[in-house]
């Protein structure tokens, strides 16, 4: 236990030395804030549009943004900030097996599992705080401009995009523990998401695949109902289970 | 009892075998000089031993207990410095050892004040910088403070004065000397030099196995060399040996050398007390490990 906490001190560290963590929560909050901005300013940039558009023959009468139009931004946005997330921390585990720094700590006796389980912690717990400081500014603008009641189910589509998110880690870890560089974490990680975006694009396959979690417009829209989600999200919390298992035997048998 | 012990260990990379067969035994609270030219499989040996490197074959015993490739317990007894030690460059040098110290558990304190020591101990106590711009030197002289930190029974070094001014040098070797009340000392080199000054055994390892190994002084004995210098007053007396003797040759003005098997040294005695040389000298070759490496890679 008191190996484990070391090592993601360690790890907390590094992000901080780095200075990863500061640009982390830059780019967060940059999105938190950009959601309500876009909202807010559309109807100004429209009528400023407007005079050209008259010419081409269409007419704008009465734009009025809410609170859902910036939730949407948000849910158009965040697959973004987690791409660029998981860009800035897939070298992780990489990093450390091209410069060789596991070598000792691993030689002090620290055991193997305890390096696989401070990295994906300390990332999910990165996430889960950069996610809620992204949501937290754009929830608050939005109650301060509009109010949030508009947005129907607003938790669970918060909570499905967070999972994903969650997924999408575990899936680094994995991949992470069997490349030995950066690129193979990332071309892993990307085809799978990928594969089940595409195999969700068939009928009645969505429902089982994690990349239904992104779609959270269609809930606070409410043209999706809660119990459509409830077999993505179980099938996604095993797979980060699976996921999480896995990489530990195949980090274990990891040539270093 | 064998502090360390190595049967039948072999290790490939691809077609290319690079141990066929090592056995190793290095007994408790020697300082153990592992030879080998460059490529020999030194650096593969000790990773094996660490459990950072998967073998094909043998067993590899650690204080009694086996190496499993992958598993990190057979560690505990050991100090590892690696041949390019590589520490996170973000921490200072005592925030690396304090980190050291929480993983190999231990209390606080007594971590803190061991690592200020051993600090002091490489010359490293006034050192505040990260250790991202240290120097290769500095780097191996956290890497032997970070060895010895958790006061291991066994200390495993990787050419552990190849990054090292001449003065470093005698300070790192200095420091092994030191350690071996407490602890085993294992560590690879080429440099002989340093294996005869600290060195209690060796051995030495070609073409993927261990072709020599035992005390120092008996390895030195069993290959001693019979090769005598005979120095005279004389220089006319150099002729007349010379003569006498076809296969004794000349090494400086009054300087010859010769071989016992090829001149029995009664005979050469009896000639000069018959011809009345007078000698200022006559010595036997004492082996350097020099000329034993070269007779171990050259056979
Ligand atoms: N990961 C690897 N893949 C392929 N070959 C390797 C690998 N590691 C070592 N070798 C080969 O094994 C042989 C032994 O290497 P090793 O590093 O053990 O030598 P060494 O005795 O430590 O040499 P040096 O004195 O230069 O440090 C070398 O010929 C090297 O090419
Ligand atoms: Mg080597």
């Amino acid at each position: 236990m008191k190996s484990l906490l070391a090592f993601m001190k360690k790890e907390w560290m590094e992000q901080l030395r780095s200075g990863r963590l500061v640009l982390l929560g830059i780019l967060f909050a940059l999105f938190g804030i950009m959601n309500p901005a876009i909202a807010k300013l559309t109807p100004w940039l429209l009528e400023r549009m407007a005079d050209t558009l008259e010419g081409s023959g269409l007419a704008l009468t009465g734009i009025s943004v809410s609170a859902l139009d910036s939730w949407m931004q948000f849910f158009k946005n965040i697959p973004m900030a987690l791409t660029i997330f998981l860009l800035l921390e897939s070298r992780i585990f990489t990093r450390e097996y091209q410069s060789g720094t596991l070598v000792l700590a691993l030689t002090k006796g620290l055991e193997r599992y305890k390096v696989v389980i401070s990295k994906t912690l300390l990332l999910v717990l990165l996430w889960s705080a950069g996610y809620g400081l992204c949501f937290g500014i754009t929830y608050g603008y939005n109650a301060y401009f509009w109010g949030n009641a508009a947005a129907q189910n607003l938790l669970h589509a918060l909570l499905c995009w967070w999972l994903f998110g969650v997924w999408t880690i575990a899936l680094t870890a994995l991949f992470s523990a069997g490349a030995q560089s950066n690129t193979g974490v990332l071309a892993g990680t990307g085809s799978v998401v990928l594969a089940s975006y595409l195999i969700g694009m068939f009928p009645g396959a969505k429902e089982y695949m994690p990349t239904l979690l992104m779609d959270g417009n269609s809930l606070i829209y409410g043209s999706s109902d809660v119990q459509a989600y409830t077999l993505a999200m179980i099938i996604t919390a095993v797979l980060c289970m699976l996921c999480f298992a896995a990489s530990i035997p195949i980090f274990n048998k990891k040539q270093l | 009892m064998d502090m360390l012990h190595i049967r039948g260990l072999h290790k490939r990379f691809g077609d290319k075998e690079v141990l066929k067969g090592l056995n190793l035994s290095v007994p408790e609270h020697s300082v153990f000089g592992f030879i080998g030219k460059n490529g020999a499989g030194k650096t593969t040996t000790m990773k094996a031993v660490l459990g950072l490197l998967r073998t094909d074959d043998g067993e590899i015993m650690v204080g009694g207990e086996k190496v499993v490739y992958g598993q990190t317990s057979s560690n505990r007894f050991i100090g590892y410095l690696p041949d390019v030690p590589e520490f996170y460059p973000f921490m200072t040098a005592p925030e690396y050892l304090r980190f050291c110290g929480e993983i190999t558990g231990g209390k606080r304190s007594e971590n803190e004040k061991r690592s200020k020591e051993l600090l002091e101990l490489v010359g490293l106590g006034d050192e505040t910088h990260r250790i991202r711009g240290f120097s290769r030197g500095m780097k191996q002289r956290l890497g032997i403070a970070q060895a010895l930190l958790n006061r291991p029974r066994l200390l495993i070094c990787d050419e552990p004065t190849s990054a090292l001014d001449p003065v470093g040098r005698k300070e790192i070797l200095d420091i092994l000397l030191a350690v071996r009340e407490q602890t085993t000392v294992l560590f690879s080199t080429h440099i002989l030099s340093d294996v005869e000054r600290i060195c209690t055994d060796v051995a030495f390892l070609n073409d993927g196995v261990v072709s020599i190994q035992g005390k120092l002084s008996d390895v030195k004995s069993i290959y001693r060399s019979d090769e005598y210098l005979l120095e005279v007053e004389r220089k006319e007396d150099i002729q007349g040996l010379m003569r006498a003797f076809r296969f004794m040759r000349q090494r400086a003005d009054y300087v010859l050398a010769f071989h016992e098997k090829d001149h029995a040294l009664f005979d050469v005695l009896r000639y000069v007390t018959e011809g009345r040389v007078s000698l200022s000298k006559l010595e036997r070759v004492e082996p350097t490990l020099e000329s034993l490496f070269m007779e171990v890679v050259e056979k």
